[in-house]
C-alpha cells in the first residue's frame, strides 16, 4: 500500500524542487570530475615541463664540463629544497651524488626511460610515510646514469583538497535546494489550501466568501482576483434572480389577491352582477398581471446581462426612427416635438434594448407632460466624449430627492399613481444603461417650477 | 386553410383550435413533437402552429427537421419566451413568425391569416390594389382613383403592409413588428396616431373609407 504523502509533497513545486536537487547533484558530479581531470592534467604537464627544464640544464652542464661539472650541478641542486630529486651514478653503478643512495629502478641500456617509484620520507610530524615520485633516468654517453624525478604528493594533495571541498559543498547545496523547494512548495500548498477552503465555503452555500489576495501580484493573487471577480458576477446574478423572485412574490400577490376578492364578491352577488363586464374586467386585470410578470422577467434578464446581443449600432439612425415613430403621438398629445440628433454616432450595444429604453422614456414624457408642453429627443457627443441619448420634457419633473428612488423596481411616485404603469419602466432603463456600461441620469429640464421639466439621459461610452 | 397545431398543453391546444376553427380553418391538434413532425410530413398541411417547448422533440428541432425534409408550409411559433434572442432562434430554425403567450385570439387569427396569405404569394408583384386605392411598388407611388397621394417612406411601408393583408385584421403589435421592427409594446398609442395620419391621407376626402378600426383587435384595410 502506498503511504499517503503530506499535502506539500504532492505539490508541483515540491516535485520541481526534487527534480532541481537531482539536477544539482548531477551537475556537481560533472563539475568534480571535470575539475579533477583538468587540474591533475594541468599539473602533470606543468611538472613534465619543469622536469624537461632540469634535464636540459643538467645536460648543458655535462656537455660543457663533463662528469665533474655535472656532479657539481647535481650536488648544488639536490642541496636546495625543491620538488626535484637527483641521483648520479658512474658507469660502474656507484652513486656519486644525489638525494637517494641508489637509482630505485632499472637502468636503460642507452637513451632515457621514464620511471615511477615509491620512497620513504619523514613527514612534518616525524613519521615515515610512503610517497610516490615520477621521473626520468638517462644513460649518459660515458655510460654513467642520471635520474631526475619529482615528488607526486603535492599534486595529489591539491587534487585531494579540491575533491574534499566539492564533497563538502555537495551535501550543503543539496540540502539547501531541498529545503528551498520545501519552503516554496509549502507556501504554494498553503495558498492552494486557502483557495480550497474558500471554494469549500462557497460550495456549502456561503457565497460571500472570497479568495485571499495578499498583494504580491503573483499567479496565486491573479488567480484569486479572477476567481473573486467570477464570484462577484455569480453573486450579482444570484441576487438579481432572488430579487426577481421577491418582486414576483411581493408585487404580483397584491393584484392577484385583489382580483380574487373581486371575483369572489361577484360570485356572491350572483345575478346582480353583469357577468360579461366582470369577465372583461378580469381579462384586463390578468393581462396587466401578465404584463408586469413579463416586465419583471425581462428586467431580470437585462440585469443578468445574459441574453443581450451586442453589435455596432448606428444610434443616430435608431433615434431618427424613434423620433419618426413618436412625433405624431407626441403632437397628438398636444406637445411640440423636436429632435436634435447628431448624425453618424455609433455605439456597441443591443439595438432592441436601447430602443426599449428610449421608448420607455418617450412614453413617460408623453404621459407626464401636460398639453402645450414640449418634448426634445437629443443625441449628441458630450464633452467627455460619451454619447448622450436623452429625452427632455416640460412636465412636473422628478424632485431631486426622489431621483435615486424612482429607478428602483416598483417605485412609483404619488403623482403618477393615477397613470397606468407598473413601476418598472425606469428600473429597466437604468438596467439597460448599466448593461452598456453607461449611466442613467435624471436632471431638471428647461422649464421653471412648477413645471421644471425632466431631462432623462442615457450616457453611454462610445465603445464598450 | 388546413392547420396543424402542435401544443402539449391541452387547454392551450383547445383554445387555439377553437379560435382558428371559428375563423373558418380546419384545425388538427397533436400534443408532442414526434407525432407533430410525423403528421406535418404525412398530411397536406398549409401551416404549422408550433409550441417551442414540447415533449419528445422541441419546437425548434421539429421545424428545423421539417424544413430539412423539404417541408415548405409556413410555421408560426407560440412561446412563453418572448425575448428577441428567442425570436431570432425561432426564425433561424425556419419559423416564419413568432407569437408570445399569452395572446389575444384576434392576434392569433390575424397572424395566421397574414402568414397564410404570404405563403401562397411567392411571385413578386409590382402593384397592389384595394378598391380604388392603387400602389405601384416600383414607382413607389400611390393613387386613390385619379388623385395622387403623397406619403412619407414609413407611411408607404405601413400602407403597403396593410394592402398586402387587405381584408384581414392586422394588430398593433404586428404593425410595430413588421413596419417598425420593434418587438415590444409601447405604452402610448404611437401606432394609432400613425394610422390616423395615414387615414387622413387616404380616406379623408373620399366618400368610402378603406381603413377600418376593428375594436379590441386592430385595423383592417378593405374596400
Amino acid at each position: 500500500m502506498r503511504l499517503p504523502l503530506p499535502a506539500f509533497m504532492r505539490t508541483t513545486t515540491f516535485r520541481l524542487a526534487v527534480v532541481h536537487a537531482v539536477m544539482f547533484l548531477i551537475f556537481t558530479f560533472g563539475l568534480l570530475i571535470y575539475l579533477f581531470y583538468s587540474t591533475a592534467g594541468y599539473m602533470r604537464s606543468q611538472s613534465v615541463r619543469e622536469l624537461d627544464g632540469e634535464v636540459q640544464a643538467l645536460a648543458a652542464a655535462f656537455n660543457s664540463g663533463g662528469m665533474d661539472r655535472l656532479n657539481q650541478t647535481v650536488v648544488e641542486r639536490s642541496s636546495v629544497r625543491g620538488p626535484f630529486f637527483y641521483v648520479l651514478q658512474d658507469a660502474d653503478g656507484q652513486t656519486i651524488s644525489g638525494d637517494f643512495a641508489a637509482i630505485p629502478d632499472e637502468l636503460p641500456e642507452s637513451g632515457s626511460v621514464e620511471t615511477n617509484f615509491a620512497y620513504q620520507s619523514m613527514n612534518r610530524n616525524g613519521e615515515l610515510e610512503t610517497r610516490s615520485a615520477n621521473g626520468i633516468i638517462i644513460r649518459l654517453p660515458n655510460k654513467a646514469s642520471l635520474m631526475v624525478a619529482y615528488d607526486l604528493s603535492t599534486r595529489t594533495q591539491i587534487v585531494n583538497r579540491i575533491t574534499r571541498a566539492v564533497w563538502t559543498a555537495l551535501p550543503i547545496g543539496l540540502a539547501m535546494s531541498l529545503i528551498g523547494g520545501l519552503i516554496i512548495s509549502r507556501s504554494a500548498a498553503r495558498r492552494a489550501e486557502q483557495l480550497t477552503r474558500t471554494t469549500d465555503g462557497i460550495i456549502s452555500g456561503d457565497l460571500s466568501r472570497r479568495a485571499p489576495v495578499v498583494g504580491s501580484g503573483d499567479e496565486f493573487d491573479r488567480l484569486s482576483e479572477r476567481l473573486n471577480a467570477m464570484l462577484d458576477r455569480l453573486e450579482h446574478l444570484m441576487m438579481t434572480t432572488r430579487h426577481a423572485g421577491d418582486a414576483i412574490a411581493h408585487d404580483l400577490r397584491s393584484p392577484l389577491t385583489r382580483l380574487r376578492n373581486r371575483l369572489e364578491a361577484d360570485l356572491r352577488d350572483g345575478e346582480k352582477v353583469d357577468r360579461t363586464a366582470s369577465i372583461e374586467r378580469t381579462i384586463d386585470e390578468v393581462d396587466a398581471v401578465l404584463a408586469t410578470f413579463n416586465s419583471i422577467l425581462s428586467l431580470s434578464k437585462i440585469q443578468a446581462g445574459s441574453s443581450a446581443r451586442f453589435q455596432t449600432i448606428d444610434v443616430s439612425e435608431l433615434m431618427d426612427e424613434l423620433a419618426e415613430l413618436y412625433e405624431p403621438a407626441s403632437e397628438d398629445a398636444g406637445l411640440s416635438f423636436a429632435s436634435e440628433i447628431e448624425p453618424g454616432l455609433t455605439i456597441e450595444g443591443d439595438k432592441s434594448l436601447i430602443a426599449q429604453a428610449m421608448t420607455n422614456l418617450l412614453d413617460n414624457a408623453i404621459k407626464y407632460t401636460p398639453t402645450g408642453g414640449a418634448l426634445t429627443l437629443r443625441t449628441r457627443i458630450t464633452r467627455k466624449d460619451e454619447i448622450e441619448l436623452s429625452v427632455t420634457d416640460t412636465g412636473a419633473g422628478i424632485p431631486s430627492e426622489d431621483r435615486e428612488r424612482v429607478v428602483r423596481r416598483f417605485v412609483r411616485l404619488e403623482a403618477s399613481r393615477t397613470q397606468p404603469g407598473n413601476g418598472l419602466g425606469l428600473a429597466m432603463v437604468d438596467a439597460i444603461a448599466k448593461l452598456h456600461q453607461g449611466v442613467f441620469e435624471l436632471s431638471d429640464g428647461p422649464g421653471t417650477p412648477p413645471n421644471t421639466g425632466l431631462r432623462a439621459a442615457l450616457i453611454l461610452p462610445k465603445h464598450v | 386553410m388546413n392547420l396543424l397545431v402542435i401544443e402539449d398543453d391541452p387547454e392551450m391546444a383547445e383554445f387555439v383550435q377553437r379560435v382558428l376553427s371559428e375563423a373558418g380553418h380546419t384545425v388538427e391538434a397533436v400534443h408532442d413533437g414526434e407525432t407533430g413532425l410525423t403528421m406535418a410530413r404525412s398530411m397536406p398541411v398549409d401551416m404549422l402552429i408550433v409550441d417551442r417547448m414540447l415533449p419528445r422533440k422541441n419546437g425548434l428541432d421539429l421545424v428545423r427537421e421539417f424544413r430539412e425534409s423539404g417541408g415548405s408550409a409556413p410555421a408560426l411559433f407560440l412561446s412563453a419566451l418572448g425575448d428577441v434572442d428567442h425570436r431570432v432562434e425561432g426564425l433561424q430554425a425556419g419559423g416564419d413568425d413568432y407569437l408570445t403567450k399569452p395572446f389575444a385570439p384576434s392576434e392569433l387569427v390575424a397572424r395566421v391569416e397574414a402568414l397564410g396569405r404570404r405563403g401562397g404569394n411567392e411571385t413578386p408583384i409590382t402593384t397592389l390594389k384595394v378598391g380604388d386605392l392603387e400602389m405601384n411598388l416600383l414607382a413607389r407611388s400611390v393613387f386613390r382613383g385619379e388623385e395622387k397621394i403623397d406619403l412619407q417612406p414609413r407611411e408607404f411601408r405601413l400602407l403597403e403592409f396593410l394592402m398586402r393583408n387587405a381584408g384581414q385584421v392586422v394588430t398593433r403589435t404586428m404593425l410595430l413588428e413588421k413596419v417598425w421592427d420593434y418587438h415590444f409594446d409601447p405604452q402610448t398609442n404611437v401606432i394609432d396616431v400613425h394610422i390616423s395620419r395615414l387615414r387622413g391621407k387616404i380616406d379623408k376626402d373620399f366618400d368610402r373609407p378603406l381603413l377600418h378600426t376593428v375594436r379590441g383587435a386592430g385595423y383592417r384595410l378593405q374596400a
